[in-house]
């Protein structure tokens, strides 16, 4: 009654592409047949007949016959002598399995391999497509020629591989809520038996479709903010003063925040940074005002880690790049941005009052305005120390090989000058990052962060 | 099984220093500037494996338990470098753990304009109905609890005529399709016994508000059951049980309000609850340790998982499903460190399977994980009754319902393991089962992720 929409319908799922055919009861061997009881491991070799010459193994006596003629060995193939015939059996090695009972033998060793394979064995091939697995190759082969045409298929076009889930979809899809009004309207008494028009899918497939503007205070933008980056939307925010980087609006938007976060606690100084939120919020800043004096040494410490590319992007009208550079930053400080993006030393920490020597670089470029109705942002509260002058050549080392270590993810050289300024404010001389990083969890006392915490 | 777990196969082989992690370095601190630099050109970001990442994220928490706030920004630091909401399985745990972090941060200070009431329940995801469909099923998470229960069900109402669930869930009706088709199937077949009269299935118009969030009213899913339900010819009724004036945190009220008139039961229905991901939802209940907790002690009278229970078992029901997190993070005075090492272990599994089967940019994958970030972020984030996720462990479920509360477990049956190997056969290999004293766990590449149990009351009078 309910089946009309489902195809290749089978108790548990797809129909399996082999050995599945409606047939006598399997393994009713003849009475006088060699029952042949091979180990899990001598069933599984693939070489049980090695080939003297070139080590090529066989499965079969036969076949290392037929190879050794190649190479000009004696062979001998054995005769059918129709008399000498005696029928061999497998059973398989599983205890407990039926096929295990010589009764229920197997009448040939492919036959017995496969079966011990598919309900013994590990699944080691999946499919691409339904992620569905299988113990023997040519069972995946096979289902990967059908897989898709066979499967469950709702009337909005919806295939599904697995029966719950495309249970689970009818029962709420658009379509069985037309059809059966449609039915019902046409006879009520009955579901079957009807032509089942297939009806657009009634929902857009899971979108990532974000709001094309941000309110910096609207708690959603952590989320929208992030698909939007991932998916390298095309910029929906855009600033007129910045057409060489729009795409990175909403990264340089809420950096602001996230720059005073770490900054905080530092001396004035200059953000650079090769994200493109951020060289691009750098560049705005730097349209309207001298910039800052800044450390060239401080950007052009790459590295031997980091890619030509990456640095000569820092001070270029940034390309699109994915945006998933300043994803991670920009995720994450969203929720800090919540807080005060306007206060144009909004930092998040001196907001907790929990920070007392900060002097942040304010360059007081007026307030920009992006489009939308954001907050007003002062690209220049970005004011971060880069204190590399306390010579903390390893912080740089470190923080400039980052974009080459994680694949996606370019960069997060927004925090160069962040954690410079950490580690200045921290260690004073490259020592507290330092000190962090060899610090008590990881081995004994550790200077002046105490090891009290958390062994 | 760490290893395995956090298996980071670096793109790019760097100098790796061992010992930077290891090595008790009381010298580190006073070391030369250029031996730290050393030490550090030596670390490599991409080799901080999950026990390392585990390690910075204590630090952290205890630096800003201590207010030091250079520290915690330092180590926030090392972990932005770290985190990746892209990346690796490890990445993007470690993103979502840092998020909590900076979110507890600007929580620790009441003076800012920070407000923190948007930082839970405030972004959230609609999906449809279809999406939420496609959603459960991504992992087995959700579908296990479903099957196992489902089964359960299916043989405990055999031979009632007349059916009534009870049902406690997060997921929006999801599990109902599934059965009622089973009912259907069961009918056709021959043998089926009696002919099941009626299937009725009762839902609170309150849930926790956690993700999945739909963008359909209860309502409408029930009306969509019901017309799936009569086109199997599946006699069926949807009740929404209503609640007077309760609001956010206040399930107190509505759940003090459960009794056999508000629920509408029936004497001549089987009855069924049904409870998934619902648990760990309610509060415990009152005990002697008296917190210094101002929220909790404003709500007039908790009403916690054990008061939850005896309800339940007062209404006599012939089976109740219990599926949940089996993992520990309960109790009010768990430590925020316990709690971050078990969270972060515990969350890698579903970071780690998601990672076998869709790409690092896949959006489904991106929104799932989100959702268990928003997880991450209540447990670490807050304190007290603000935290809501408070799943406990599989064996303190049994101790709670067998010692405490009066019922005995209802062991799965060969039926029901059988749906449940099916089931995960058809999800990623590192998805397997453990059937422990009488329940079911889910559990990935050995690690136990979600328990299935059932129960009936001990003394269930036979009406």
């Amino acid at each position: 009654m309910n089946d009309s929409t489902i195809s290749g319908d089978s108790p548990t799922g797809p129909p399996k592409p082999t050995a599945k055919k409606k047939r006598n009861l399997p393994g009713m061997p003849d009475p006088d047949a060699e029952v042949v009881a091979l180990s899990p491991k001598t069933l599984m070799a693939t070489n049980r007949f090695v080939c003297e010459i070139c080590s090529k193994g066989f499965q079969r006596d036969q076949n290392l016959q037929l190879h050794r003629r190649g190479h000009n060995l004696p062979w001998k193939l054995r005769q059918r002598s129709s008399k000498e015939v005696k029928k061999r059996v497998y059973v398989c090695p599983e205890e407990g399995c039926v096929h295990h009972e010589p009764s229920r033998a197997l009448g040939d060793l492919t036959g017995i391999k496969k079966h011990f394979c598919r309900k013994h064995g590990e699944k080691k091939w999946k499919c691409d497509k339904c992620s569905k697995k299988y113990a023997v190759r040519s069972d995946w082969k096979a289902h990967s020629k059908i897989c898709g045409t066979k499967e469950y298929k709702c009337d909005c076009g919806t295939l599904f591989s697995r029966r719950d889930s495309f249970i689970t979809h009818r029962a709420f899809c658009d379509a069985l809520a037309e059809e059966s009004a449609k039915s019902k309207a046409e006879n009520p008494n009955s579901n079957e038996g009807k032509d089942v028009e297939a009806t657009p899918p009634p929902t857009p497939p899971p979108t990532t479709v974000v709001p094309s503007v941000f309110p910096l205070q609207n708690p959603e933008i952590l989320e929208s903010t992030t698909r939007l980056l991932e998916d390298a939307t095309p910029p929906s925010l855009t600033n007129s003063t910045q057409p060489s980087c729009s795409s990175s609006t909403n990264g340089s938007s809420s950096s602001n925040v996230f720059a005073s976060l770490f900054a905080s606690s530092t001396s004035s100084g200059t953000i650079h940074s090769r994200t493109n939120g951020f060289a691009n919020l750098f560049h705005s800043g730097n349209d309207r005002s001298a910039p800052p004096s800044s450390e060239p040494i401080s950007l052009c410490l790459s590295s031997t880690f980091g890619t030509a590319g990456q640095e000569r992007r820092q001070y270029a009208p940034a390309p699109p790049q994915p945006a998933a550079a300043v994803m991670s930053a920009t995720a994450l400080l969203q929720k800090a941005a919540q807080m005060g993006p306007a206060a144009s030393n909004a930092s998040l920490l001196r907001g907790l009052g929990l920070v007392s020597s900060s002097s942040l670089n304010l360059n007081s470029n007026g307030p920009r305005e992006w489009s939308g109705g954001g907050p007003h942002l002062e690209p220049d509260s970005l004011g971060l120390g880069l204190a590399c002058d306390g010579g903390s050549a390893g912080l740089k080392e470190l923080m400039l090989r980052t974009p080459s270590v994680f694949g996606p993810k370019h960069t997060t050289l927004d925090l160069l000058g962040l954690g410079m300024a950490a580690a200045a404010a921290g260690g004073g001389s490259g020592g507290g990052l330092s000190a962090l990083m060899t610090m008590p969890p990881f081995g004994g006392g550790g200077g002046e962060y105490g090891g009290e915490d958390m062994q | 099984m760490k290893a395995e777990l956090r298996a980071n196969p670096p793109t790019i082989t760097l100098v790796q220093n061992p010992n930077l992690f290891t090595t008790p370095s009381a010298a580190a601190a006073t070391q030369s500037r250029s031996v730290s630099g050393a030490a550090l050109s030596g670390c490599c970001l991409s080799n901080l494996d999950g026990a390392c990442i585990e390690k910075l994220l204590l630090h952290c928490a205890s630096a800003l338990e201590r207010n030091d706030v250079t520290l915690a920004q330092q180590i926030m630091w090392v972990l932005n470098n770290v985190a990746s909401s892209a990346g690796d399985p490890n990445q993007r745990l470690t993103s979502y753990f840092l998020k909590a972090l900076v979110s507890k941060a600007s929580r620790l200070c009441p003076t800012t304009t920070f407000n923190s009431a948007a930082a839970v329940g405030g972004a959230r995801r609609l999906m449809s109905v279809t999406e939420l469909a496609g959603y459960v099923d991504l992992i087995p998470w959700h579908r296990f609890g479903f099957c196992a229960s489902n089964s359960a069900i299916l043989e405990a109402i055999r031979g009632f005529p007349k059916v009534h669930i009870l049902d406690f869930s997060i997921t929006h009706c999801m599990q109902w399709p599934t059965l009622i088709d089973a009912v259907a199937k069961r009918a056709a077949e021959d043998g089926g016994g009696p002919p099941l009269l009626s299937l009725r299935i009762s839902v609170l118009s309150w849930r926790p508000n956690v993700p999945p969030f739909l963008n359909a009213s209860i309502e409408e899913v029930g009306q969509r059951l019901t017309n799936f339900a009569n086109y199997r010819d599946v006699p069926f009724q949807f009740d929404v049980v209503h609640h007077h004036e309760v609001t956010g945190q206040d399930s107190n009220l509505l759940l003090g309000q459960l009794n056999p008139s508000t629920l509408k039961l029936r004497n001549d229905e089987a009855l069924v609850v049904n409870c998934q991901n619902w648990l760990r939802y309610l509060p415990d209940d009152e005990d002697d340790d008296h917190e210094e907790d101002d929220i909790r002690r404003s709500i007039p009278s908790s009403y916690g998982r054990d008061s939850f229970l005896e309800t339940i078992r007062n209404l006599n029901p012939c089976l109740v499903t219990i599926v949940d997190e089996d993992c520990d993070l309960g109790g009010s005075n768990r430590s925020l460190a316990s709690r971050i090492t078990t969270c972060f272990n515990y969350m890698l599994i579903p970071f780690d399977a998601l990672e076998t089967f869709l790409p690092k940019n896949s959006a489904r994958r991106l929104d799932y994980e989100e959702d268990i970030g928003r997880k991450i972020e209540n447990v670490v984030g807050f304190e007290g009754a603000r935290r809501i996720e408070r799943q406990e462990s599989s064996g303190n479920l049994w101790r709670r319902m067998a010692m405490k509360n009066g019922f005995t477990s209802v062991p799965f049956g060969e039926d029901t393991v059988k749906e449940v190997r099916v089931l995960l056969s058809e999800h990623a290999s590192g998805w397997g089962m453990k059937k422990d004293e009488e329940m079911m766990i889910l559990t990935w590449k050995g690690h136990n992720y979600v328990y299935a149990t059932a129960w009936a009351p001990l003394d269930r009078a036979i009406t």
